[in-house]
């Protein structure tokens, strides 16, 4: 027997890391954040049939392999030049909204949702989802998890399995519902939209009700002004599974509003010698380094965005709230990056809405769900808004469908350049004449929270969760400060088989 | 009522390394593990982390998990176990978008949910030399332990609980 150290900070890529530096003043002088990337799933994907990709796709992460089944799917569906009936379009929908309903949820009461009902000074070890069942109570935490698992349900139900659907194909889907399921999922909506309705209370009560959040979310530190991006269907109302990609500027004027296959026309991606990530920025403004503004190019792709980049929500109660949500804020657009939390509620409202909406029509209960395809195989782009951005799949086949080409723009690429530019001016506001703590460095961190980002390999990596240093350095570049969420590691026996 | 429990090969199995537990499980199913239906033994593999790892683990007294880890600090291939009450706490929220599995056990369990005790919450762990490119196959040393990997899982099936 040997013993050995598990420290998820010695893995060389495995984490993400802030880095601040300091100048001779003790005042922000540059800060960089690093995210592990994974490697080759272009090439990986090179050769293989392009039917696939819906499956292939989803297994790119565990955090939302819905998101890709769809944009995968509608990919395929442009590839083969198909056109699912409508019963297959609002079956996909229906999954995608439960799946929003999910994934939202469990931001906010684990993720996002903490800092808040906890507060942003209380002891890490506080600031967590048990943290939330002490201070609100712990039917709370009997809502949330019944909320996952009934909407676990209905993804199973329409996608053939809880966590990675397989269900969707080029032309439509490989199974209809029955009318005994249409019911039960209307149940099921019904119960979201009271815990949608549930949700934004709590955040009325705990967060707007607290002057002292609100000047937090509406502060400087927090503030950034950039274009915004969202899907829209036809009346401009936010859609996450279908519809034209709107952009507007930071005035909340429309800049663009695309077709999916139109989309290299319009986003371009920036490199930087220090990280493998891409920054994708707006062509048409270009890139002029990570600042806002109008003459930058760089735009945000979150709730917020969508938000701001519609006109509207396409139901009632989350339209209110939409509208509630500007007063109180002064007006549109937002640039508060912390509002993001609110709009998520906004959104998760409206996919609960949405959900019950679809589950009420008879329609998708049809047997018709699939149209085969007939027409060779050559290029296809699928978009939808995942919950972190809008998605973007594109691929070109031989004329056997076999993949040639393929190109993925995922939700949190798009918000690189605002996820850095967000931690800098949190950074900047925050930290004065070299003093640092835990809570500036955790109200620094929050900002890159708001974006939910999906660091997607680490989301299963022992013990389970993904570790995030920050780390600051003072003008000669020592170490000063560091913040991680892991307390000293502890020696494991090991037996070597 | 006999002990139910549950082996999750956890991992990705498009991500080389990643996919050990996938491939462990499958070694244990041909040897026909757990195909007794008095053991109550369910084996089964998953691409999940924090909440929905610790959903799957509901109505079990005891799991084992088949995963991959990376520490660096041994040869690529070498079989660890421990338990979740051995790990270093992890009870802070973290900036991916899940909380860690000891958190979700614990609030399933605050809130009456039958989850196993982290003591009764076992990992078999492989050391993986690459988890960051996609692949199907598991580097040469990796793939190699899947024998090995197997026996602790059969030996740690033996024991009457951790």
């Amino acid at each position: 027997m040997t013993r050995i150290a598990i420290d998820p900070i010695t893995r060389l890529e495995g984490h993400g890391k802030i880095e601040i530096f300091l100048d001779e003043a003790g005042e922000v002088n540059n800060c960089y954040f690093q995210v592990p990337e994974l490697r080759g799933f272009e090439v990986f994907c090179l050769g293989r049939p392009a039917e696939e990709m819906p499956r292939l796709t989803s297994r790119i992460c565990g955090v939302c392999p819905e998101a890709h089944h769809m944009a995968a799917a509608k990919a395929l569906d442009a590839l083969y030049h198909v056109d699912p009936p409508p019963a297959a379009k609002k079956l996909r929908e229906l999954l995608y909204s439960a799946f929003f309903v999910t994934d939202h949820a469990t931001h906010f009461y684990a993720l996002g949702g903490p800092d808040f009902v906890v507060g942003p000074d209380a002891p890490a070890a506080e600031r967590n989802i048990l943290g939330v069942i002490a201070k609100v109570g712990l039917e709370i935490g009997g809502k949330v998890i019944a909320a996952r698992k009934r909407n676990h349900q209905v993804i199973e139900m329409i996608g053939g399995r809880t966590i990675h659907p397989v269900s969707a194909l080029p032309g439509g889907m490989s199974h209809a519902i029955t009318e005994e399921e249409r019911q039960e999922i209307v149940k099921i909506a019904r119960q979201n939209v009271e815990f949608g309705q549930f949700s934004i209370d709590l955040f009325e009560q705990v967060v707007l009700h607290n002057q002292a959040y609100v000047d937090l979310i509406t502060s400087d530190a927090y503030t950034q002004r950039t274009y915004y991006m969202g899907l829209v269907d036809h009346n401009n109302h936010v859609n996450f599974y279908d519809g034209v990609v709107r952009v507007v500027n930071p005035e909340g004027v429309e800049f663009a509003s695309y077709m999916p296959d139109q989309y290299a026309q319009h986003i371009a991606e920036h490199v930087e010698p220090w990280t493998y990530l891409k920054f994708p920025y707006l062509r048409k403004v270009g890139w002029k380094g990570f600042v806002d503004g109008k003459d930058s190019g760089v735009y945000c792709a979150t709730p917020l965005s969508r938000l701001n980049a519609a006109d509207g929500m396409a139901t009632s109660l989350a339209q209110a709230e939409y509208e509630r949500m500007y007063e109180v804020l002064g007006g549109k657009p937002v640039h508060h990056t912390l509002a993001t939390h609110w709009a998520r509620l906004v959104e998760l409202l409206y996919a609960a809405e949405r959900m019950l909406e679809l589950a009420q029509d008879p329609e998708v209960a049809s047997p018709n769900v699939r149209t085969l395809p007939d027409q060779k195989p050559t290029e296809g782009v699928g978009i939808v808004e995942a919950p972190r951005g809008t998605l973007t799949h594109h691929y070109f086949t031989d004329e056997n469908g076999i993949l040639q080409e393929v190109n993925l723009i995922v939700g949190t690429t798009n918000n690189h350049a605002p996820i850095f530019m967000s931690i800098k001016r949190a950074a900047e506001g925050l930290i004065h004449k070299g003093v640092v703590n835990d809570g500036i460095l955790n109200r620094i961190e929050m900002a890159f929270r708001s974006y939910d980002p999906c660091l997607s390999c680490a989301t299963h990596s022992l013990p389970g969760q993904m570790p995030l240093e920050v780390i600051v350095r003072d003008c000669t570049g020592a170490v000063t400060h560091h913040l991680s969420q892991y307390v000293p590691p502890e020696s494991l026996d090991r037996c070597v088989g | 009522m006999p002990l139910r429990t549950l082996v999750v090969g956890l991992g990705n199995p498009i991500l080389s390394d990643d996919g050990i537990g996938w491939q462990v499980e499958e070694a244990l199913r041909r040897q026909g593990a757990g195909s007794a239906p008095e053991a109550a033994i369910d084996i089964l593999h998953a691409c999940v982390g924090g909440l929905a790892l610790a959903e799957l683990m509901t109505g079990y007294d005891r799991v084992i998990v088949v995963d991959a880890i990376v520490t660096g600090q041994a040869l690529p291939g070498t079989v660890s176990h421990f338990t979740l009450a051995d790990l270093p706490g992890t009870l802070n929220s973290s900036s991916s978008h899940d909380t860690s599995l000891r958190l979700a056990l614990q609030m399933l369990r605050a809130c009456g949910a039958h989850v196993p005790p982290e003591s009764a919450v076992a990992f078999v762990a492989v050391e993986a030399q690459d988890v960051w490119t996609f692949g199907e196959a598991c580097t040469p040393a990796v793939k190699q332990s899947i024998g090995a990997a197997a026996a602790v899982v059969a030996h740690l099936l033996r024991a009457p609980l951790y």
